[in-house]
């Protein structure tokens, strides 16, 4: 081994830089625990200002892990805020002490975001009411720590919808603002946080603000999309409009690119209300598109769809067996593809869920299938987000990669509408080169019947995040176990650029410490 | 703080005794609706339960609303009921006779349905707080149903256990058996919300998912399910709703069913849900049995 000498007094460049184990697996861990030097002094605080602080083992450990099920923490205490005020009581104290404080909505992340390695953690889930519906100006003011599913059970009494969240029914509207949120509607209205008017935040240093894009918006943008750094959301005013029943067709890829064109090609030209693609491996390749009227229907099929080079369900079928006549060792695979349509699809038109032919709602269809299929026990989705160029090439990588650590897997992509370039998207989700519309795509090995150690997955994690880095994208969950990702593929200036702003908005660094910095 | 089934879990897992999650455990109403909603398709009420026996063998006194268990003897050494159809009417529906006899008119007459004297609710009552039922209680209660060939069975919680110790017969509850006559069917309108007893539908939930589906196409009448079609529970049939209704959230449930929802009147099959409804609104509140008199 050719250890150089090295001058006394002399101080090197750092070996462990962020840059300096080009090839190396980058194995990420948890963060170390917060030793809780201040916490006695901070919970008599608490408790003073009548805020109730939950210490035991067994409140603890409900947080003890995020669906990613890969980062594991037990918080010192939590306390589930009923009001803004609690939320700003929390964070003066923990101002004055130097308690880390983490945020938890659904607790959906996966790379432990929601998961606190000590310090308090403050459940937003008890902050879940629905505090009005304005039919008039088409908005709903709500609570931050509801799930999307319970608003949507709200405004659906109404005929009312929001316009688009993540497929997952127990995501927070208050997480989702703080990362973006997609939806298969997301071509056409972007993302989750685009569609909020007004926010009522509780900043690190514990002042309860109204924001919007006219009263006070460098909060409202730096708080959306900002992963949790720069204020909690207790209330958000958002868009909605009338629910509409969808109805849903089809189209067969056994091209990813092919289909990744088709689909760029759709949300381009507006062609759908909804479209997205979901994968069976890359070998069955599915382009949906939805529409919420029979207008749009009507148009699609006289302008868009003869353009598409998708196949009909019995086109394709008749061309998989082709191949797999052609190449019968591959019989485990077409079994293994013939099984998961023929458990999927019938999700998608369950005679309970439909009503002449429409789906009845795709909220709870779309979210159960994800649940059923692609969610579990343990989400591993590592994702890339591009602009509209690098994208097929940046899935047609990662698929590469899914193939080489599993046996099985699936790819989920869509589009993402810009509203041009709103300072929200810097060092976010957004990659800084989009442009109209965004893409991404998330990587998903079918875990179920196979047991993978912390470090395999990881590896897989970091191989598709290596990407991003190599091709200049950005990555839709980028904190938490991934942040040595962050300086990688924002570089410092930006992120430096950022953490000042952090510094200065949160004096201690006490909330959400350790997603992003 | 009340934990989900995965909470606890969580809980347990991280070194939480059980009694540390007693409260969470003793809150579940056992409505059934958690199944469903499942991605993983866990039996989540049958794990409930165990862990109220747990519970129960660690602790050193019953919450207030656990059953005193008085034993059901009508049943003991009873022979088999020779009808087709057997009712087993339940607390609140055997209170009431003349009910019973409509009931029973509309299931076929004296004829082909008969009430089962002993209609187990001891039995439901123990499974539901966790308590033991022994083997012989078990065979006595069977005894006289076992030659039917449907059970109607109005507590929703002795589906499963029925379908189990009685495998050649088709279980249903009181509102399937009613509304599979056309003449009750057909009262049935667009104004009407209709309220299905939640534990009987979760405990067969794929099939009656279908059941319910085709009875809204046909009549047009509202029910009390959610985006997921699942059925809202009240959980007035639970051991904590007998000891207090306001307690147990059985009002705010029923406030939360009628939100944003118009409706002339309110059908139950639950009959402890009659009295709910009528705490929280001047709507008509009838049972399913009724429906052929109030038309």
């Amino acid at each position: 081994m050719n250890i150089p000498f090295i001058e006394k007094g002399f101080i090197p460049s750092d070996p462990v830089a962020p840059d300096s184990l080009k090839g190396v697996p980058r194995l990420q861990t948890n963060p170390s625990r917060w030793q809780g030097d201040n916490w006695k002094d901070f919970v008599q605080d608490l408790r003073s200002a009548g805020i109730d602080v939950l210490e035991n083992r067994s409140d603890c450990s409900v947080f003890v892990t995020d669906a990613g099920g890969l980062a594991y923490g037990l918080p010192h205490g939590i306390v589930r805020p009923d009001s803004a005020h609690d939320v700003s009581g929390v964070l003066k104290a923990a101002q004055t002490h130097g308690v880390p404080v983490t945020t938890r909505g659904g607790g959906l992340t996966t790379e432990g975001e929601s998961v606190a390695f000590g310090g308090l953690l403050l459940d937003m889930s008890s902050m879940n009411r629905v505090l009005k519906i304005n039919p008039g100006t088409m908005t709903v003011r709500t609570e931050a720590g509801i799930f999307w599913h319970q608003l949507a059970e709200v405004l659906r009494r109404e005929g009312l919808d929001y316009l688009s969240a993540p497929l997952n029914l127990t995501a927070s509207v208050g997480g989702t603002l703080g990362v973006g949120g997609i939806d298969v509607n997301s071509p056409r209205l972007g993302c989750s946080a685009d569609q909020a008017v007004a926010l009522q935040v509780v900043t690190p240093t514990g002042e309860i603000v109204e924001c919007s894009e006219h009263e006070n918006p460098e909060i409202m943008e730096r708080v959306l999309l900002g992963y949790g750094q720069f204020g909690v959301i207790t209330e958000a005013t958002l868009k909605i409009r009338k629910f509409t029943p969808i109805t849903i067709r089809y189209f067969y890829y056994s091209s990813l690119r092919i289909a990744i064109e088709d689909l760029q090609f759709i949300a381009e030209n507006d062609a759908s209300d909804y479209s997205g693609i979901l994968t069976i491996l890359d070998r069955a390749i599915t382009l949906l598109v939805a529409f919420d009227s029979d207008e749009r229907e009507t148009r699609f099929n006289s302008c868009w769809k003869r353009r598409l080079r998708g196949h009909g369900e019995a086109g394709f079928g008749l061309h998989m067996a082709g191949y797999y006549i052609l190449h019968p060792w591959r019989f485990q695979e077409a079994a293994y593809i013939a099984g998961r349509r023929f458990k999927l699809f019938p999700e998608f038109s369950r005679t309970e869920f439909m009503r002449d032919s429409r789906i009845i709602d795709r909220t709870v269809v779309f979210s159960q299938a994800v649940w059923k299929f692609w969610g579990g026990p343990q989400m591993v989705i590592p994702d890339l987000s591009s602009n509209a160029e690098k994208f097929a090439e940046a899935v047609e990588r990662g698929n590469a990669v899914c193939r080489k650590y599993f046996r099985y897997y699936t790819l989920y992509c869509v589009g993402i509408k810009l509203r041009g370039r709103l300072p929200r998207y810097e060092m976010s989700c957004i990659p800084p080169d989009a442009n109209g519309i965004a893409y991404g795509c998330e990587f998903e090995p079918m875990l179920r019947d196979t047991h993978y150690s912390r470090d395999y997955l990881q590896s897989f994690k970091n191989e598709i995040y290596d990407i991003g880095v190599n091709m200049g994208l950005s990555y839709y969950r980028f904190g938490g176990m991934m942040k040595g990702y962050v300086r990688r593929v924002f570089g410092d200036e930006l992120v430096d650029k950022h953490l000042a702003m952090k510094r200065a908005a949160d004096p201690a660094m006490i909330l959400n410490a350790e997603v992003i910095f | 703080m009340s934990h989900t089934r995965k909470a606890r879990a969580r809980a347990i897992q991280g070194g939480a005794a059980i009694e540390d999650i007693a409260a969470s455990i003793d809150s579940c109403l056992l409505c059934g609706s958690c199944e469903p909603a499942c991605p993983e398709g866990i039996g989540i009420k049958a794990m409930n339960i165990k862990q109220r026996r747990m519970l129960n063998m660690s602790r050193a006194g019953y919450p207030s609303w656990y059953p005193k268990i008085e034993r059901t003897t009508a049943g003991a050494n009873g022979r088999p009921l020779s009808r087709t159809i057997i009712l087993l009417a339940g607390e609140h529906l055997r209170s009431d006779s003349e009910m019973i006899s409509s009931v029973l008119e509309i299931l076929g007459g004296n004829k082909k349905a008969a009430l089962a004297e002993d209609d187990g609710r001891d039995i439901a009552a123990a499974l539901e707080a966790g308590l033991p039922v022994t083997q012989d209680r078990i065979d006595n209660f069977i005894k006289p149903l076992s030659r039917a060939r449907t059970l109607v069975v109005s507590e929703g919680l002795l589906h499963r256990p029925l379908m189990k110790w009685l495998p050649d017969s088709k279980v249903i509850g009181a509102g399937e058996a009613l509304l599979s006559s056309a003449s009750v069917r057909k009262t049935l309108g667009s104004e009407d919300l209709y309220v299905i007893e939640s534990r009987s539908y979760h405990s067969d939930y794929k099939r009656l998912v279908g059941f319910y589906d085709r009875l809204r196409k046909e009549t047009g009448c509202r029910m009390n399910l959610d985006l997921q079609r699942i059925a809202i529970p009240t959980g007035a049939s639970s051991l904590q709703a007998k000891e207090d209704i306001e307690a147990a959230g059985c009002l705010e449930q029923a406030a939360w069913i009628l939100k944003g929802r118009s409706v002339r009147r309110i059908v139950v099959e639950d009959l402890a849900d009659r009295e709910v409804f009528r705490r929280v609104t001047d709507v008509p509140v009838i049972h399913v049995g009724q429906l052929s008199q109030d038309n």
